[in-house]
């Protein structure tokens, strides 16, 4: 275990000195560029999607009845992560005006479509839990 | 009124026995760790063998086989990267309570937890840098000032640096969190404390991997065939002139009059020995026909039918042997990649052609007419279009 952990370091930190490395001859202004990009991700995941996460799991685990909140917390999860992942598609940005092949879909449409899916199984699933954990106790 | 100190500030901000949830946890934590850890391993591996194909080493000799090869790689570089973005989150999500752990006292001990610490915010930024980064280029859209492919590169290799330092100083929490059963122990829990219905670490971890998987169905009918209709996220729905997306039109590339000139000719050149071709020139030489990949970095690819010349024959008319490097030149002038080197091993199979045709047809100004070039195994932005130039180098 010893000799595994020392060996994973040691690669580790090689791989991350080759990365720095390689930005040898990066101008003043690509590196500024680059740490802007590389904190902004930390700083929006720790200090306003996390939190945001958090006190939306505290609301719904006070407002949501007993029997909606996994079905809820599912539909969340998937909805967030999938938004988050389908994100570039959403901004309208990218692409050329004189291609359109590309960026050639109904996204906001189709990201619409997704929240309703899982909203109504959010509500449905938790209702069906409901009255099956209903019929149970009976 | 005073200012609130720092003490104030300490006693306000939660620890990590605040946060409630019962689906936290180093079993959870662990499995997604290591969905993660695999779907970054593949990422990094088939990054790393895009970017042979731009700066190839000296001791490697590219090769024409196998034919589909870098549209697997590639696929699987984007499809490995969708499908971490879910499991990132989770996984950050199912850590974010020990963000609070006060430091401990001591100064070896806060310096051992300082340095691990440090480590986990060169993994994230670096993790979560090449994903917005990755995915951006998969648009098109760059809003910062550095170089898309060698920051994307650069900073994968700190990422994965800083995951094998991770998965070192966390291997024994890694391997009980596998080792320890996805469910709560029963007598664990008081029961009258558990809502049966609230989320479990089981439910979270269903999630994140359907997460995942959904992220990469509804992306992957780029370049899977079969998904193209499912994908209702994919940044190429696969359409275009002949059947097949662009990534630059003819418009764009400056060679829109150029490429429509009758005066157009296709010059061969190896050493003093020059040769000038119309495009009928080129329609009267033999012609073969090929079923070949244009596999582009962002991640998309389809197969189409090829007819055209082959560049050993075009070469050989110029006396060179077969064998030998070719530089490709084409009529663009605005963006990259305007030429290309087919290498020696590359030119010579006789699949390697100038096309005049696509999928039966013409082929299309956006695929390049009057010819552009096609290679087995080759990244889309070296498939050189509206071609007016062969030089033969060695």
């Amino acid at each position: 275990m010893r000799v595994v952990r020392s060996l994973l370091v040691l690669a580790g930190v090689a791989c991350g000195l080759w990365g720095v490395w390689l930005m040898r001859d990066f101008t003043r202004e690509q590196l500024t560029s680059e740490a802007f990009w590389l904190a902004g991700g930390v700083v929006l995941h720790d200090a306003v999607l996390a939190p945001l996460v958090v006190a939306v799991g505290y609301v719904a685990s006070r407002v949501l009845p007993r029997g909606s909140r996994r079905p809820a917390a599912m539909a969340f999860l998937i909805w967030g992560t999938l938004t988050i992942a389908f994100l570039p598609v959403l901004t309208g940005e990218g692409g050329k005006a004189d291609n359109d092949t590309i960026l050639g879909r109904p996204y906001v449409l189709n990201w619409i479509v997704l929240t309703v899916v899982l909203a109504v199984y959010a509500a449905v699933g938790g209702r069906i839990r409901r009255r099956i954990s209903a019929a149970r106790a009976s | 009124m005073r200012l609130p100190t720092v003490a104030d500030v300490e006693r306000r901000m939660p620890r990590p026995d605040d946060f409630g949830s019962r689906a936290r946890g180093t079993a959870l934590t662990a499995r997604v760790g290591s969905a993660l850890g695999i779907a970054f391993m593949i990422c990094f591996l088939t990054g790393l063998w895009s970017h042979v194909q731009y700066a190839t080493p000296a001791w490697l000799t590219l090769s024409p086989h196998p034919t589909q090869l870098y549209r697997w790689t590639q696929g699987l570089h984007i499809v490995s990267g969708t499908a971490a973005i879910p499991l990132l989150l989770v996984k950050l999500w199912s850590v974010f309570p020990r963000l609070f752990i006060r430091p401990p006292r001591g100064a070896r001990a806060l310096v051992v937890e300082a340095l691990e610490r440090g480590s986990i915010a060169v993994l994230m930024a670096a993790s979560l840098f090449v994903l917005a980064s990755g995915t951006l280029n998969i648009i098109g859209w760059y809003p910062w000032e550095f170089s898309f492919r060698r920051t994307h590169e650069a900073v994968a290799w700190v990422a994965i640096g800083s995951l094998l330092v991770h998965i070192a100083v966390k291997l024994s929490v890694i391997r009980r969190g596998l080792g320890e059963p996805i469910d709560d122990a029963a007598d664990d829990v008081d029961p009258a404390d558990v809502d049966p219905f609230d989320p479990t670490r089981r439910s979270v971890l269903r999630g994140a991997l359907l997460a995942s998987g959904l992220a990469v169905l509804l992306t992957a009918g780029q370049t899977v065939p079969a998904l193209r209709r499912v994908s209702l996220f994919s940044v190429r729905p696969g359409d275009g002139p002949q059947d097949l997306p662009v990534n630059r039109t003819a418009k764009g590339a400056g060679a829109d009059r150029t490429a429509l000139d009758p005066a157009w000719r296709l010059e061969i050149t190896a050493g003093d020995r020059t040769m000038s071709l119309s495009r009928d020139d080129l329609l009267a030489m033999p012609q073969s026909t090929h079923r070949l990949p244009i596999a582009c970095v962002e991640g998309w690819s389809r197969n189409a039918t090829w007819t055209g010349v082959p560049v050993r024959d075009l070469v050989a008319l110029v006396g060179a042997a077969p064998g030998g490097d070719v530089v490709v030149r084409s009529l663009q002038t605005k963006g990259a990649f305007a030429s290309s080197l087919v290498v020696g091993n590359v030119a010579k199979d006789d699949r390697t052609m100038l096309a005049l045709e696509l999928n039966g047809e013409t082929l299309d100004i956006d695929h390049g007419y009057p010819c552009r070039l096609i290679a087995p195994n080759r990244p889309g932005v070296f498939q050189t279009k509206w071609v007016n130039r062969l030089e033969v180098t060695t």
